[in-house]
């Protein structure tokens, strides 16, 4: 239901509609998965989990939790020895023969509440034999590192992932373009440096959840809070062997997923507990201090990366490694440590790089994807790096960026040819919105001022064949419904999804309806809503099923009126010749046909338009080289630039400004591309300052919300101006192409550079907080005297 | 362990009259606590930290939530009243505006509604945002036991970290402000990894007034999260009462009182730190407060 | 564990309902009367997203005993709108779009109402210090702040208030003029 004042939008594509789900949302109406209700039949799990970061698992005596009343059944890992995982299946759903994280699950009580089987969890003994724990990927990939995964060699993988058995590295990238050595020489200027990041966590604001139902007639249930109803599945069902059509998944509002609810993170555990007590629904849900243990973080990263130019600034050669902490299991870390790899220049035009990335196994929280995807990560050094460069070579960063940034049509790293974009136009837009170079003066006399910039690319990281479904169905009023796959977890799915549809057919935006909940059982397929590829690869599927719809319609009208289709057009709801000037509203028509003249019988019938999209032109890559046709589908590219104040005297950072642009191709929704843009500024901001902490041991130091900070409303920039370019996208739907993720990719090397032009000072380590920055200045004050 | 998703098991009891209080405690012993806005004491029950078995409710008690003031001996704040009430209370914003300051700098508005002046007293946390305020205004803690009442000097009542000079069986029931000295001015300034809404890394309050000191003037400095206990900055007043206010003495005091502190590293800050901003909002705290008395 | 027989008003309508001592007010009103509008982010009084009204001031209602709300009055979301009509609150949010993923909706809309209850002309830093205790990961805050200002004239010229005398500080902007809606 649309809360519009307005009762008819016409052409809704590129206009600032109201959302969808506004409504349901602001009333408390909106069912998030924890909502559902299941009456007196629900069971309730909890998870006995690890101690210890690295151990073996001597023995496990679930007899005292058994005993309490009210408890239905235990479960570990000997009931549940099945592996998931999305693209390298390494992971147990309960831990089998060892641990390998602090919080790993061991066992599942499911109990008549959740308070009995919380009470029987803290009674399952668990004999553990500890072994080394390992916690930097340096140091795991070191030949003495305690071996994480023996069996590594026996995972069933994806056929673009390559692990190494017998190491703790799971994917290695390469990537090999001219010859790095030969153009060091010819270098005016190189500058080499390493950069590292901890792991944060996406701290949405509602905590996975998933509620389980395996029926005695073998058909199971999942309602769960996740990105990837249809992934999820497909996993399950290849895991837990539950055929593909007894499995069904159910997933109602998502309250936040930034990457921590795709794939299958803790759903596999809440099915297979289920099948413990058929017949009778099982609720799991994780308290948010688990949020921080026991779902997936963004991974950690060294890298260590050396570039250099020549002596008018233009890019000659990179070399770079990234090491990922991918944490104890790496399933879809991997594919991470791949889409770094094959984009590991940044958006820059290098002829000559050297690149390797390796997701790396650690004792620590599972490393899986967060909103970036590899590419936060990474800009963090090259952003900085490339800073860095500039100064040696003496040009302005934003005109250094200029020059080397990718355009169209340039042959990237991997030789594909760059689509079209316009980064430049995204570097002059956020320069001017900043007064770029004039820098104002600092609001008090112990406050130091400073400008910084970054650009980013992204692409849609994905196996080559992911596909999405449309069905386009009408309601006797020609209102309709458009049965998608994709999930709104807040970016505007639906909203979209309802204006692509209404702008296909020709109908007013406020006749559609998105059915939702997405449900496997009558949704169409939709690979993830991920990757920021909804806009893009759902829209296509819509608009296609948009237009198979009306394809029908006119064909129908065309032979009723005796016209060529090709002469009539739908709009606002009503056929319409462009000859005749004859009108047929849409209503009834839709599902009743039309009679022929004097009643002779009829024509059409219920209409139902399809359609889908799905990648044919994605190529393999090298394996030596990671050279090849198309690695990707495409890249979005955008620029930020920060305006900030340090206050030397406490090191506290105060945001005046973020400036940021996209090339977002087509904005199907203007306003709610904003809204990306500036929830994405605050969450990259945010994300300079987090930082998972761990003890010498693996366990985590600030496991809550009271010591795992994230910006609050007294924290926002004083101001974020936010605008988009549109470059159309080729095959995207009016040109459109994604950006809900490339928004925060670059804030945290923005500031580092605006805090190095504020202070003098660099910081390559995240996070950045107050108190190093004082730190910092305190020793540049000692050395300075 | 991780904290469950729930509260433990426990008894709630309301007491209703001031005398059933120490019987309970008596009657249950360890297995007892009191429960005033429980902001802080769910949190620890569901983290596994303390397992009372009853949790006896004192908010309703007469006088636990009155405020009164009287022009001749000052300020009485119930224990039980909450942070916002503190702050909002016209007579506290009217005659102990530092005291309402540093109950608005307590977490969020929603907490600041359950957690109480007293909770925040008698929890001996020494980031107790409260107590540098209550330190230098010279507060007094009122504990009641059967035997009748006492007095506390708050800069007598905290012993360490969650421990304070409350016996067993012992109930506080207000705090005690004297009136203060005419003209002064003070000031509470906490820096905590968010501009509002987050504990103290440190929390400095500063309070002056004009008095016969070889300056003129007598400064008071309590501090926060940088020690064991909230603790005065006594060196530092001294600095203070000696040399003539300006920015020299002031500097001066800062260092002072950042010796007095003996911060500890932990997951919010390390001690070198929490030192430096002693200094630093020491320096600030006077330089605003000497605005204002001169 | 002692149960105790409570009465209490929720949005308007008077409950008599069995708790037990170690029930959470957010627990009584999601699981006893299906209430599910406010959520649950945290148990621990961090989040914000568990916020309701109670005797007209914003609590964590995960850190209210459900035994001492004996005897209160209860407002949650879902009593905010008048009979389905939105409250020029909610559609202020509505207009600036400062809902994304709706799980923070809730518990923001308890804090913002309160605040301009009993402050109906806020500067733009005492609504963030009102919302400082409603986390949201989505949004960036910015237009939810922007909602509570447009909200705050609205609601003050309905009740005949005169207009401030400063008009407020936008945060946003934006370079590109909006056709938000309309045929």
């Amino acid at each position: 239901m649309t809360v519009s004042k307005a009762t008819f939008t016409s052409d809704p594509v590129g206009k600032s509609v109201p959302r969808v789900d506004m409504y349901d949302k602001l009333t408390g109406i909106a069912l998030f998965t924890d909502d559902i209700q299941f009456g007196p039949n629900l069971y309730y799990a909890r998870l006995a989990r690890s101690p210890h970061a690295h151990a073996l698992i001597k023995q496990i005596d679930v007899s005292k939790a058994l005993e309490v009343p009210g408890v239905k059944a235990v479960v570990t890992g000997k009931d549940a020895p099945e592996l998931v995982g999305m693209y390298l299946v390494d992971r147990p759903v309960l831990a089998g023969e060892r641990v390998r994280y602090f919080g790993e699950p061991v066992a599942g009580v499911i109990a008549t509440s959740e308070a009995l089987a919380e009470e029987a969890t803290r009674l399952v003994k668990v004999e553990y034999e500890e072994l080394p724990a390992v916690f930097g990927p340096m140091e795991s990939i070191q030949p003495d590192a305690p071996l994480l995964h023996p069996d590594l060699g026996e995972y069933k993988v994806a056929s673009f992932i390559f692990p190494e058995p017998g190491t703790n590295i799971s994917e290695h990238f390469k990537l090999r373009k001219g010859d790095v050595e030969s153009a060091w020489p010819r270098c005016a200027a190189i500058v080499e440096g390493t950069f590292r990041l901890p792991q944060i966590q996406h701290v949405p604001l509602e905590p996975h959840v998933s509620v389980a139902l395996w029926e005695p007639s073998g058909q199971v249930t999942l309602w769960t809070s996740t990105q990837s109803p249809h992934a999820q599945r497909d996993l399950i069902a290849q895991s837990i062997h539950i055929p593909h059509g007894n499995l069904r998944v159910v997933s109602p509002y998502v309250g936040g997923g930034f990457g921590g609810k795709a794939g299958v993170t803790m759903e596999a555990c809440a099915v297979v507990l289920a099948r413990a007590v058929k017949g009778h629904p099982v609720k799991l849900r994780l308290t948010r201090e688990e949020e921080f243990v026991g779902t997936t973080m963004r991974q950690s990263l060294v890298a260590h990366t050396k570039i250099g130019c020549d002596a008018e600034g233009n890019l000659l050669a990179m070399e770079t490694q990234y090491y990922f902490g991918g944490g104890a299991y790496n399933d879809y870390g991997v594919n991470i440590a791949r889409a770094a790899g094959y984009s590991c220049t940044g958006p820059y035009d290098i002829p000559n790089v050297k690149g390797d990335s390796c997701s790396v196994y650690t004792n620590l929280p599972i490393g899986g994807p967060m909103r970036g995807f590899g590419m936060p990560e990474i800009h963090w050094g090259i952003e900085q790096i490339m800073d860095q460069l500039a100064e040696k070579i003496g040009m302005d960063p934003a005109e250094f960026r200029r020059r080397n940034c990718v355009k169209t049509d340039d042959t990237i790293l991997t030789s594909m040819k760059m689509p079209a974009i316009d980064l430049v136009a995204c570097i002059d837009k956020v320069t001017e919105a900043i007064n770029w170079g004039q820098e104002d003066k600092p609001s008090a006399p112990h406050k130091k001022r400073g400008q910084g910039i970054a650009i980013m690319w992204k692409a849609p990281a994905m196996p080559p064949n992911p596909g999405s479904s449309a069905v386009v169905r009408f309601n006797e009023d020609a209102t309709l419904n458009v049965e998608i796959g994709a999930q709104e977890l807040g970016q505007g799915a639906f909203t979209v999804a309802a204006q692509m549809a209404a702008q296909a057919l020709g109908v007013p935006y406020e006749w559609v309806r998105v059915s939702a909940p997405v449900d496997t059982k009558y949704s169409p397929y939709e690979w993830q809503t991920v990757a920021s590829r909804i806009t893009w690869s759902m829209g296509n599927a819509v608009k296609a099923a948009a237009e198979d719809a009306r394809r029908q319609i006119l064909e129908i009208v065309a032979e009723h009126w005796g016209e060529d289709p090709n002469d009539l057009d739908i709009k606002n709801g009503k056929v319409i010749s462009y000859k005749s000037e004859q009108e047929q509203p849409l209503q009834n028509m839709v599902i009743y046909g039309l009679p022929n003249e004097d009643f002779e019988g009829w024509k059409g019938g219920p209409i139902i338009g399809r359609g889908m999209f799905m990648l044919t032109y994605v190529t393999n890559l090298d394996f030596e080289t990671g050279q090849g046709t198309r690695a990707v589908a495409h890249y979005t590219v955008g620029a930020q630039a920060v305006d900030l104040e340090v206050d030397t005297e406490t090191g506290q950072v105060e945001i005046l400004k973020i400036a940021s642009v996209y090339d977002v191709g087509k904005a199907i929704n203007p306003d709610l591309v904003l809204t990306q843009i500036e929830g994405g500024a605050v969450h990259g901001m945010s994300s300079a300052f987090e930082a998972l902490r761990f003890d010498e041991k693996g366990q985590p130091l600030n496991r809550s919300l009271v010591d795992y900070r994230i910006v609050t409303a007294v924290d926002v920039p004083k101001e974020i101006h936010g605008d988009f370019v549109e470059t159309p996208l080729e095959d995207g739907p009016w040109g459109a192409r994604g950006v809900g993720e490339h928004v925060m990719v670059q804030t945290a090397p923005a500031i580092a550079n605006a805090i190095n032009d504020a202070l003098g000072i660099r910081f390559n380590d995240l996070p950045l907080s107050a108190e190093k920055i004082f730190l910092a200045l305190e020793e540049q004050k000692q050395e300075e005297t | 362990m991780l904290a469950r998703p729930g509260l433990p098991s426990f008894d709630y009891v309301r007491a209703s009259a001031l005398y059933e209080v120490p019987r309970l405690l008596e009657e249950h012993g360890e297995a007892a606590r009191l429960l005033m806005g429980g902001t802080d004491l769910f949190v620890r029950m569901r983290d596994g930290f303390v397992s009372p078995q009853i949790l006896v409710d004192v908010k309703h008690l007469p006088s636990m939530r009155d405020v009164s003031y009287d022009e001749q001996t000052g300020l009485t704040i119930g224990a039980a009243t909450t942070m916002n009430e503190v702050a909002r209370h016209p007579d506290v914003q009217a005659h102990y505006p530092l005291l309402a300051e540093a109950a608005s700098s307590v977490a969020s508005y929603q907490l600041r509604n359950r957690a109480t002046l007293g909770g925040n007293l008698c929890n001996g946390s020494p980031a107790a945002d409260t107590a540098p305020a209550t330190l230098v205004l010279g507060g007094r803690i009122v504990l009641y036991r059967p035997t009748g009442e006492r007095e506390i000097p708050a800069d007598e009542f905290f012993l360490g970290p969650g421990a304070t000079a409350m016996q067993a069986g012992e109930l506080m029931t207000a705090i005690r402000f004297p009136i203060l000295p005419p003209g002064s001015a003070g000031k509470y300034l906490k820096l905590g990894r968010n501009k509002a809404g987050d504990l103290a890394i440190a929390g400095v309050a500063v309070f002056g007034f004009p008095d016969g000191t070889a300056s003129g003037y007598r400064f008071r400095i309590g501090l926060a999260s940088v020690a064991p206990v909230p603790l005065r900055a006594r060196e530092a007043e001294e600095v203070l009462a000696a040399s003539p206010p300006g920015e020299e003495t002031f500097a001066l005091a800062a260092e002072r009182a950042m010796e007095a502190a003996s911060p500890i590293d932990d997951v919010r800050a390390s001690a070198a730190y929490r030192k430096a901003m002693v200094r630093a909002l020491t320096l600030r705290g006077l330089r605003e407060i000497w605005r204002q008395l001169s | 564990m002692t149960m105790h027989s409570i009465t209490v008003t929720v949005n308007g309508g008077r409950e008599r309902l069995d708790v037990p001592s170690n029930m959470t007010l957010l627990q009584l009103l999601r699981e006893k009367l299906a209430l599910t509008g406010t959520k649950n982010g945290c148990s621990a009084g961090e989040c914000g997203a568990c916020t309701i009204l109670m005797n007209d001031e914003p609590v964590n209602s995960c850190m209210v005993l459900a035994v001492e709300a004996d005897g209160a009055e209860i407002v949650t979301v879902e009593g905010l709108a008048d009979d389905g009509q939105l409250t020029p609150l909610q559609e202020a949010f509505v207009e600036h779009n400062a809902v994304q993923c709706g799980f923070c909706t809730p518990g923001v809309l308890i804090s913002a109402h309160a605040l301009l209850k009993r402050n109906p002309h806020p500067t733009e830093e005492e609504i963030k210090l009102a919302l400082v205790g409603n986390l949201c990961r989505c949004t960036g805050y910015l237009r939810i702040i922007q909602a509570v200002q447009t909200a705050a004239g609205r609601v003050s010229q309905q009740a005949g208030l005169p207009r401030p005398a400063s008009g407020g500080v936008g945060a946003a902007s934006a370079s590109i003029s909006q056709d938000k809606g309309g045929a």
